[in-house]
């Protein structure tokens, strides 16, 4: 387990000293949140939906982003042999890169949300957005971190990776919008079903990509 | 046809299965157009249903074979497993494509549009998308090993999911709901379509695997032949065990085996 | 009603050929193979390959 604390902590330093792409997921993250308003009406009437819906969007590609990225650096710069050769498990690789994905993904909602409701008069501060949010990204980086390792050694990563992760994120995206939808029109306490959906989605998935990691790593 | 076995036996098989596909497929639709009664609702184009349930039923089925062979492959690292795996995934392909046709066209009559967020044709359309991701990995993976464990990696993790999308559809359905669903007088199926529904079933499965019989075959053809390019590939001159085996597998005796 | 018809056959017909279209399409992966085979026999005969 220490180990695994290891890698997260070297993918953290590798990050905020190069400051890769973080930095840019968080301004893709925003724009996408300012573009909104270009693309929907979200001064007036039923806006709870496509605010949410909007805001999702962005975590989503944003994600899609990092993740991409993720794990194709590695492999072009040959450190992922590296780790390899380290005397670690398929498995505490696996859980090295989907912490440190979920905290990038997570530091992105976290300048998101406040951003989202200066624009918006929308409730995204209301703790269990940040609660439905950390439960998303949870799900959504571990496929992401199982996919970008499938798309990294490919020639079509980029379109790859998203190919295969948005269908199979699908519940997520359900799961997200609707609770987010929800928890901006009223309290949120219809919500809950939905995050037993998500929490169960998180679980499955992210046991299911930890066991066949492993596949998916040996060269 | 390369074979091991005796062709007689095999061959046999494909064709039984094939014939018995052909008549038990004939029965169904002559059933279909004639002996099935005509809904009330919906008229004659709700004998689509004959073709469009039983193309979900392969659908699924075949979903649930890739998955099997995935497993298998994971498990045993068995070729065998692999063909089974990318065999179904191809015929699961084919009738998934024909469910969104069939049910289009099914539904341009009854809706009004040629397509309606319906939980069912919706995970079809996102088990689509799953088929074809599990083609474009084995595609661009770079080697047919890699192609093989990733593509296994994701006949389990899209066959699991494969029920979690549907329910989470369903919910979200609750909450956004539409008109008619693309149904035939819901639980209260007349004996005369239930009859009518089976037979087709019966005959389509069989056709699947018919299909499925010759596809592996085909596929254990193919893995052969790589097999034995790579062997020729990598030891030109060849020494005697490789080219004996070479020679078993094309039914050739090697006079020159000395050497 | 009638114009019902129509759909009914188009969805019957799309199947039919679609299901005979990749008949057709394993028809040629197996002669493609017999021909491979049959260039691979024919490589095993001339010496030095």
């Amino acid at each position: 387990m220490r180990r695994v604390w290891a890698l997260v902590w070297k993918d953290l330093l590798v990050e905020f000293r190069g400051r890769e792409f973080l930095g840019a997921m968080v301004v893709f993250a925003l724009i996408t949140i300012v573009t909104l308003n270009f693309a929907f009406d979200l001064s007036r009437g039923d806006r709870e939906a496509p605010g949410a819906g909007g805001l999702w969007i962005a975590f989503l590609f944003a994600g899609m982003l990092g993740l991409g990225r993720s794990l194709a650096v590695e492999r072009d710069r040959g450190t992922l042999e590296g780790l390899m050769l380290c005397p670690v498990d398929a498995g505490t690789i696996f859980l090295g890169k989907f912490i440190s994905n979920v905290m990038f993904i997570v530091i992105v909602q976290a300048v998101s949300l406040p951003v989202f409701y200066g624009l918006y008069n929308l409730p995204s501060l209301r703790p269990m957005v940040l609660l439905i949010a950390v439960i998303g990204a949870i799900g959504f980086a571990g496929l992401g971190t199982l996919f970008s390792a499938v798309a990294a050694s490919s020639r079509a990563r980029e379109i790859l990776m998203p190919l295969l992760l948005f269908p199979l994120a699908i519940p997520l995206v359900i799961g997200t919008v609707q609770a987010t939808t929800l928890i901006f029109q009223g309290d949120g306490a219809d919500a809950w079903p939905w995050f037993n959906l998500l929490a169960a989605f998180d679980v499955i998935f992210v046991t299911l990509s930890y066991v066949l990691f492993d596949l998916v790593l040996e060269e | 046809m390369m074979q091991r076995k005796p062709a007689n036996r095999s061959d046999m098989l494909v064709t039984g299965l094939g014939v018995l596909a052909v008549v038990v497929l004939t029965l169904g639709i002559f059933m279909a157009f004639v002996y099935a009664p005509t809904d009330r609702d919906q008229g004659d184009a709700q004998r689509i249903f004959y073709v469009h349930v039983p193309m979900a039923w392969l659908a699924y089925l075949a979903m649930g074979v890739v998955f099997i062979g995935s497993v298998g492959y994971m498990w045993k690292r068995s070729a065998r497993m692999d063909r089974l795996a990318r065999s179904s995934a191809e015929l699961g392909f084919l009738f998934t494509t024909l469910v969104l046709i069939t049910g289009s066209i099914w539904g341009r009559p009854i809706w009004n549009a040629w397509w309606q967020w319906e939980a069912r044709l919706t995970t079809t359309l996102i088990l689509w998308f799953i088929f074809i991701g599990y083609f474009m990995v084995r595609a661009y993976a770079g080697d047919a090993e890699r192609g093989a464990r990733y593509a296994a990696v994701l006949g389990i993790i899209g066959a699991i999911d494969v029920p979690i999308i549907h329910q989470s559809v369903k919910w979200w359905r609750t909450l956004h709901p539409e008109p008619i669903v693309l149904d035939t007088a819901g639980p209260n199926l007349p004996d005369s379509m239930l009859v009518t529904l089976l037979v087709c079933l019966a005959g389509f499965t069989l056709l699947y695997a018919f299909l499925m019989v010759l596809k592996m075959q085909i596929e254990w053809a193919r893995d052969v032949l790589a097999e034995r390019e790579l062997t020729a590939l990598l030891a030109p001159e060849g020494n005697q065990a490789e080219r004996r085996t070479v020679a078993t597998v094309s039914h050739k005796v090697s006079g020159a085996a000395e050497d | 009603m009638d114009d019902n018809l129509g759909y009914l056959f188009a969805a019957f017909a799309v199947t039919w050929l679609a299901i005979a279209g990749y008949l057709l399409y394993i028809g040629q992966q197996v002669k493609g193979l017999r021909d491979e085979v049959r260039m691979l026999n024919e490589g095993d005969d001339s010496p030095g390959v």
